[in-house]
């Protein structure tokens, strides 16, 4: 598969950001070199905040970041500043998918978003038919060519940022950690996707990600990034799963039946389908419970009921403890509010009775460091947000915690944090409701597992149990 | 609510969008400015035979519900504010009804009435997709905002509905509810950070994609005007026109006050009746050819 020349070459690349003075610790990149021949599928995996993004905005000159750079890049032999010259070379060199499937799309429609990038270079109008007409085709997308963007899942926004960025044609593309905003279902479809523009197209791909398992079996090459230094890993390396749990959870004495749902039905509209069909549910105090189960199947809307957001149609949903209870959402940022992180962990301070003090704990026991108390929330990276979205909670001191997919987005360090923080709260015996589809976390968070399914529940079993007889 | 309509097929689903918005602009411009007993009641049948076919029985009957009684409300208010006109027919307390303010009433609720289901069905036909398609060729940017406008808002109220829930939801932290100033204050302040946050992102998505690049843009066109649409939009333009003539003409002759003048069969009724009908006999016709083959 290998051309002659490489699609993407990085030779003793280093670049800090403005405003730092240039000492040793400010280099986000040192000294990187690395060669991605052509047609190679190619991981660049490390934590967040570790500079990978970074590194691939550097290799996209629309998206290159202002500041100090040393070094050279090349894309298929040519230097990057002579390709940035040309916009329309740009675009038909090189390609870049972010990671909010929400973010990144632009128009109302799927097809006038496909068309988005096409109409921005003038490319002719049949010229974009085509080009159109073959990345739908190729993507399998016809079935929803026609639907408004705010009606497709979060995979299919997905597909379409990626299709968008194909109908372009570039030679190489980068992603973002394109998938991990994503169910593990839809996560499996993007990579396969991907692996068939890479194999079938000859479209070399470079994927950054925290979490390269989804992506392992189709990878030819796979680098890590650690403080700002590339190492080159084997693929095989990245394979296995990491245990989440410090030990087995400690025993806790479960109190009375706090949330309960008998016979629940709900419907968002008196035309839409029942999302949940006659849901039963018990919950103890002090018990931590996971839902899993797929997208669509009813997860967020428990919550939300559970909550007393809503009220079920049919049927009952009771809870104990909604006077102290606090609520996850799925994006931090429906939770964040003030204008920096020691005045959003502050904010409840006086209604709940805790000082600066318990604040800056709090958010150490997340592993962040207290250099962040200033900063704009918006300023720190989403899994960073949503560390400090579940400190602001805790710090409430709730019964109950409603934590709806806590871990979506997150690399290995803060899943760790989160489940050591879940874990604690358990022992101090909160009663926790958790949806997720990371059965690591639920491995070594929760107490027992409720499957959901169709809007009902399929069963409900201890941890062990459950993973005992699961048969995935 | 536009996916829960009827998916029976309505018409001009085959014809560039040109043809339909020739023909209910024309329709509904008349419909608005021609007050007079026959235009008026010739473009409430149009709309609700139109309604039926576009939005279903039940959804008509859902709009007929409010609407009906508000044409009788107009009807009936007209005397109280008008004592013009010779013909009393009851006089109650210090009011007197006249049969002319009574039908002028009467015309000026069937004119909002049709105009109201006439809108609706216009945006059931010419989604904003499609109205977007027409003014793509010569206009590709204002197209690309008011599509970006298109995505934009939804987003923002399925946002506003999760913040609020949120935040009712959040009871150990003593915060404001949703429904409260307090409250609505603070989701104002999230989504606009929100929608900022986003938008830096979106920047960088449509530069990476070349936008503003080449300094102007061209446009993909999904349904192109060919000869057979631009014959049908002139002759409804054609139409259009010969029936906005002959309805000035039948309101100039006509009048309500003092007294009205005596209705007369004229052919010149009859392009409005014709244009008022066309939406409907192009459905029938299309339904019955479907009928016959299945």
């Amino acid at each position: 598969m290998a051309g002659l020349c490489n699609a993407l070459e990085v030779r003793d690349l280093s670049f800090a950001y403005p405003g730092t003075d240039g000492g040793e610790t400010d280099w986000v990149l040192r000294h990187v070199g690395l060669a991605v021949p052509e047609g190679a599928f190619c991981l660049l995996v490390g934590p967040t905040g570790c500079g990978k993004t970074t590194l691939l905005r550097l290799a996209k000159p629309e998206l290159a970041p202002v500041g100090r750079r040393e070094g050279s890049i090349s894309l298929f032999g040519e230097p990057l500043d002579r390709i940035a010259a040309d916009p329309r070379e740009s675009a038909r060199t090189v390609g870049y998918v972010f990671q909010s499937p929400e973010g990144q799309i632009v128009c109302d429609s799927v097809w006038r978003e496909m068309a988005f990038g096409l109409e921005s270079l003038c490319v002719p109008r049949d010229t974009m038919r085509r080009r159109v007409a073959e990345t739908c085709d190729f993507l399998g997308m016809g079935p929803w060519f026609r639907r408004e963007c705010s009606e497709l899942s979060g995979g299919q926004r997905q597909v379409l940022a990626l299709a968008s960025v194909l109908a372009m044609r570039p030679r190489l593309l980068l992603l973002d950690e394109p998938t991990s905003m994503l169910d593990p279902v839809a996560e499996r479809n993007f990579a396969s996707l991907l692996f068939r523009v890479n194999r079938e197209l000859g479209v070399t791909v470079v994927v950054a990600t925290h979490d390269p398992r989804p992506l392992v079996d189709y990878a030819d090459m796979a680098v890590s990034m650690e403080g700002g230094a590339l190492r080159e890993v084997s693929p095989d390396a990245l394979r296995d799963e990491p245990d989440l749990a410090e030990g087995p959870l400690p025993a806790v004495t479960l109190g009375a039946t706090q949330v309960q749902a008998s016979d629940a039905w709900f419907r968002y509209g008196r035309d839409d389908d029942w999302v949940l069909r006659g849901l039963d549910l018990s919950v103890s105090g002090g018990e931590t419970r996971a839902i899993v189960g797929g997208n669509g199947s009813g997860k967020t809307t428990l919550l939300s009921l559970v909550a007393g957001v809503g009220r079920p149609q049919r049927g009952r949903v009771r809870n104990w403890l909604r006077g102290s209870q606090v609520l996850l959402p799925q994006n931090p940022k429906a939770l964040l509010s003030q204008q920096s992180v020691l005045e959003e962990l502050m904010e409840w301070s006086r209604n709940v009775g805790y000082g600066r003090d318990e604040a800056v704990d709090a958010l150490d026991k997340m592993g962040m460091g207290e250099e962040l108390l200033p900063r704009h929330p918006y300023d720190l990276s989403g899994g960073q947000q949503q560390l400090l979205a579940y400190a602001k909670l805790a710090l409430a001191h709730p019964a109950l915690m409603l934590l709806d997919e806590p871990t979506k987005g997150l690399d290995l360090a803060a899943r760790r944090s989160l489940a050591r923080a879940l874990r604690e709260e358990r022992g101090r015996g909160t009663t926790v409701l958790l949806s997720t589809h990371d059965l690591a976390f639920v491995r070594a968070v929760a107490d027992s597992v409720t499957l959901l399914f169709d809007g009902q529940e399929a069963c409900t079993q201890a941890t062990g149990e459950y993973f005992a007889q699961s048969w995935l | 609510m536009a996916a829960r309509l009827s998916r029976r097929h309505v018409a001009f689903e085959g014809s560039h969008p040109l043809v339909p918005a020739t023909c209910l602009a024309g329709t509904l411009l008349v419909s608005m400015f021609a007050i007079q007993p026959v235009l008026s009641c010739v473009s409430l049948v149009g709309a609700i035979s139109f309604s039926l076919c576009c939005l279903g029985p039940r959804l008509t009957a859902e709009r007929l519900r409010w609407q009906l009684p508000l044409l009788a409300l107009v009807c009936l208010a007209n005397p109280i504010f008008v004592r013009s006109g010779v013909t009393t027919l009851l006089v109650v307390g210090p009011v007197e009804v006249h049969a002319e303010s009574l039908a002028y009433g009467a015309c000026m609720g069937a004119t909002l009435v049709s105009t109201l289901l006439w809108i609706e069905c216009a945006s059931r036909v010419l989604s904003a997709d499609r109205l977007l398609g027409l003014g793509g060729g010569p206009l590709p940017t204002v197209q690309l905002i008011l599509s970006m406008a298109g995505r934009l808002v939804p987003q923002l109220l399925a946002r506003s509905r999760e913040v609020g829930s949120t935040l009712d939801a959040c009871t150990a932290g003593g915060g404001p509810s949703s429904g409260g100033k307090a409250g609505r204050v603070r989701m104002t302040g999230v989504l606009l950070g929100w929608a900022l946050e986003d938008s830096v992102e979106r920047s960088d998505s449509m530069r990476a994609r070349g936008w503003g690049a080449m300094g102007k843009r061209t446009s993909y066109q999904r349904e192109a005007l060919r000869a057979r649409d631009a014959l049908a939009a002139a002759c409804l333009a054609l139409l259009a026109l010969g029936s906005a003539v002959l309805a000035w003409k039948a309101c100039s002759e006509w009048r309500f006050y003092p007294s009205m003048p005596t209705l007369v069969p004229w052919l010149g009724y009859l392009p409005y009746c014709v244009l008022a009908a066309a939406p409907t006999a192009i459905t029938l016709v299309d339904r019955a050819r479907w009928a016959r083959l299945g």
